[in-house]
């Protein structure tokens, strides 16, 4: 009772917090152009904690060119990804709101529709004609733009080249390659624990197979939405990723891909299918994970990782987007510092930290630097979840995680669980 | 808990010489006391009535108003007034089958963890009197300490030691012969919730052991001994002299896990890792997800006074039993 109790109480805070400055913030879209003077002000910015443990130095170069512009200052709280979002209904309720707002591309459409974020002038911004369309999609609304593509990620296959190489087998092309790969490593590894390619409950890597069979998730059916899923071409896919995973992998079916990295550094699996920067976070990790200054400590798989595209599997298109708050009191100012964080010369900084810039004129640039070449590869055949406002909520009501553990754990049969996700799928898109 | 159980034992029937003095004293000026023992306990009671008001009243109504709107996100944001949907929630979320099955496991999860918790606690308490003192302060510290631990820094605990690729319990198991290496204990959502169940009543016992560690002090020797001479088994003796005397304790104690473990939050969310899949979901984390997790903030508000409603009964049975106990006096 108490919680519940908490839970009302921190509700009405927050309702009297919109009751008080539910009417600031601007109804045009702010420019960038022309000269706007923050001498004296500073604004907030809010970003995921991958900035401030992958590229530091680009936000600080950013920060630099934005003071020497604009005269103001920015100050750049980092947040992290667990619950992230309930912080922000909280903050965004009230009146003291970041200028600034970094959030992943499928939580975006959900702001955006509630009127979160102002509108921005899209041509405004650097390379916004090439932006990647699973970034920006996020972003529009009724033809107008609510905010600007940061970074992409996508996902590749990492795999551990000294067991390669004992096994003598070659990095897999195709799919069928990867199959007999992974049964020598299996036949060559004979402890126990050993799996060789490992998977958990990842539905990234799970619906990505299903695209690979040419199925989708749901469509839009005039205004409604029908779940795909119990689609035989969607099954087809899922089937070949259940079958891999029951062949190879050791994983947990009832986790999901969070720690995949420091799991896979007990040097207990061949492969595994990450974003690009967690063959780092396998290879090394802090000494003291909450201090993010603290000194590296190599694994046991340290120096043993290389990346190569997921063969033929097309791959889901992660990231984030920037957007300017609706309440904030420096629009203008939000709007000039994001330019300069998304453009070429921060983007460029961005590809040197092995992230993915946010358009495909620069994915070539990418895919020239050393190590990069996969997940630019991989970007170029992506895929994006249905882009509905309502999306969030699927994946916040676990449906796609429940309907792959109910099969890895037998309890249902494909087509029965892709029944089941396409039911929940069409009620939670289609809720008013 | 000393001021509630000690004037249900018999040794408070007694007469005492504080308790005598203090109406003769009184018997000097009638008439004041009178009129003053009308308004003093009103006005000493006064300011915690207003801070309750303010802090668990005001929220209470508001909830209660929100779950006759439809209040979204944008509304949070805008601070545009959220429209009146009449009982639009209500009916949803009580013909949500889903619902139903939330209710029933939360239901279940309760009167398990309940009974466990209770006997277990009992049991303790009943060998903290048998042990020799050293060992008596040894449990009492050793429970403090589990009862000191914070929820979540318990329920982070459980999750590493559960842990499938990390956990001590899976290495223990293998070590001891058994096929337990790399064992899901999240897979299949019984094991899940024995688990879940096993945290709650370990971190329970505490708070019930010590009560009633303290209730079983004042059973009198005297009553057992007697009870002995007479030939009574142990058994007999527990269920025939202790066990009546402690009934009024052991029963508000028993309602008050009711209330608390009927909440059941913090425990779950932590051991799914905050994403709770519907064999998880009790009626805590259920109006949670609603509310803040989709942004449905009136249906979570519904469904949270459901909650209430649904308690209601034990609150008041609670209540009850603190009046009886008082009357005794």
């Amino acid at each position: 009772m108490k919680r519940r109790i908490a839970i009302a109480a921190a509700l009405a805070a927050t309702l009297l917090g919109a009751a008080a400055c539910g009417d600031s913030g601007g109804t045009t879209a702010p420019s960038t152009e022309g000269k706007v003077d923050g001498a004296g002000k500073t604004i907030k910015v809010w970003l995921m904690v991958d900035a401030e443990s992958g590229w530091k130095k680009v936000v600080d170069d950013a920060n630099a060119r934005f003071k020497a512009e604009t005269g103001a200052d920015v100050k750049v709280e980092y947040q992290q990804w667990a619950n992230h979002l309930t912080k922000l209904d909280a903050t965004l309720a009230g009146a003291e709101v970041p200028d600034v707002v970094e959030l992943g591309n499928t939580e975006f459409a959900k702001y955006v529709d509630a009127g979160a974020f102002a509108e921005l002038k899209k041509d405004e911004f650097e390379n916004s004609s090439t932006w990647l369309t699973g970034l920006s999609g996020a972003c529009e609304l009724d033809g107008k733009t609510f905010c600007v593509p940061y970074y992409a990620g996508a996902r590749v296959l990492i795999y551990r080249t000294d067991l390669f190489e004992k096994s003598k087998v070659e990095v897999p092309k195709t799919l069928a390659e990867l199959k007999t790969a992974a049964d020598k490593l299996e036949s060559d590894n004979k402890d126990s624990k050993f799996g060789a390619f490992y998977i958990p409950t990842n539905w990234f890597m799970a619906f990505s197979f299903g695209q690979r069979s040419g199925g989708k998730i749901a469509v839009k059916e005039g205004d409604k939405w029908v779940g795909q899923m119990s689609q035989p071409a969607f099954q087809q896919g899922l089937q070949d990723w259940v079958d891999l995973h029951k062949a190879y992998s050791k994983a947990d079916p009832a986790k999901d891909e969070n720690d995949q990295a420091a799991i896979f550094a007990q040097g207990q699996a061949a492969m595994f299918y990450g974003n690009g920067w967690e063959k780092g976070s396998a290879e090394e990790i802090r000494k003291d994970p909450n201090d993010p200054e603290s000194e590296l400590v190599p694994t046991k798989v340290k120096g043993k990782l290389a990346l190569a595209p997921m063969p033929e599997v097309p791959s889901f298109l992660g990231g984030s987007n920037l957007g300017v708050t609706q309440k904030s009191a420096n629009q203008a100012l939000a709007a000039k510092w994001v330019k300069a964080f998304t453009d070429t010369k921060s983007m460029e900084g961005l590809i040197a930290a092995n992230a993915l810039p946010n358009s495909t004129a620069l994915l070539d640039k990418a895919a020239a630097v050393e190590g990069m070449e996969a997940t630019a590869q991989a970007a170029k055949n992506s895929w994006f979840p249905p882009n509905s406002a309502k999306w969030a909520d699927v994946e916040k009501q676990t449906v796609p995680q429940t309907m792959l553990r109910d099969i890895l754990t037998g309890k249902k049969t494909v087509q029965e669980a892709t029944a089941w996700g396409d039911e929940q799928i069409n009620t939670i898109l289609n809720a008013s | 808990m000393y001021a509630v159980d000690s004037p249900a034992t018999p040794r408070q029937h007694r007469p005492s010489g504080g308790h005598q003095r203090l109406p003769q004293r009184g018997a000097v000026k009638p008439k004041r006391r009178k009129n003053d023992s009308a308004r003093t306990p009103l006005l000493l009671a006064a300011p915690a009535l207003l801070i309750l008001a303010a802090l668990l009243g005001y929220p209470m109504f508001r909830m209660m108003q929100l779950s006759f709107q439809d209040m979204r996100l944008r509304q949070l944001l805008t601070g545009v007034t959220p429209p009146w949907v009449g009982l639009d929630n209500y009916t949803n979320v009580l013909t949500d089958p889903f619902f139903w099955d939330v209710v029933r496991r939360t239901a279940t999860f309760t009167v398990v963890s309940v009974v466990l918790s209770v006997v277990f606690g009992l049991a303790v308490a009943l060998l903290m009197r048998r042990v020799a003192r050293p060992v008596r302060l040894a449990m009492v510290v050793a429970m403090m300490f589990v009862w000191a631990v914070p929820q979540l820094v318990q329920a982070q605990i459980f999750k590493w030691m559960v842990d499938t690729d990390f956990g001590v319990f899976n290495y223990l198991l293998a070590q001891i012969g058994l096929d337990y290496q790399g064992h899901s204990w999240f897979a299949d959502p019984t094991q899940g919730w024995i688990v879940i169940t096993t945290l709650v009543i370990w971190a329970g016992i505490p708070f019930l052991a010590i009560t009633l560690n303290a209730g079983l002090t004042q059973v009198p020797k005297e009553l057992l001994e007697a009870a002995v001479v007479d030939g009574a088994s142990p058994w007999q003796a527990l269920r025939r002299i202790t066990l009546p005397i402690l009934k009024p304790l052991i029963t508000i104690v028993t309602t008050l896990s009711v209330i608390w473990n009927f909440g059941l939050f913090t425990q779950v969310w932590v051991l799914r890792d905050s994403k709770v899949e519907p064999e998880y979901q009790t009626l805590g984390t259920y109006s949670f997800i609603q509310a803040f997790g989709q942004s449905k903030y009136s249906l979570g508000s519904a469904i949270a006074v459901i909650t209430v409603l649904l308690m209601l009964g034990v609150t008041v049975f609670y209540i009850r039993q603190m009046f009886k106990i008082g009357e005794v006096d």
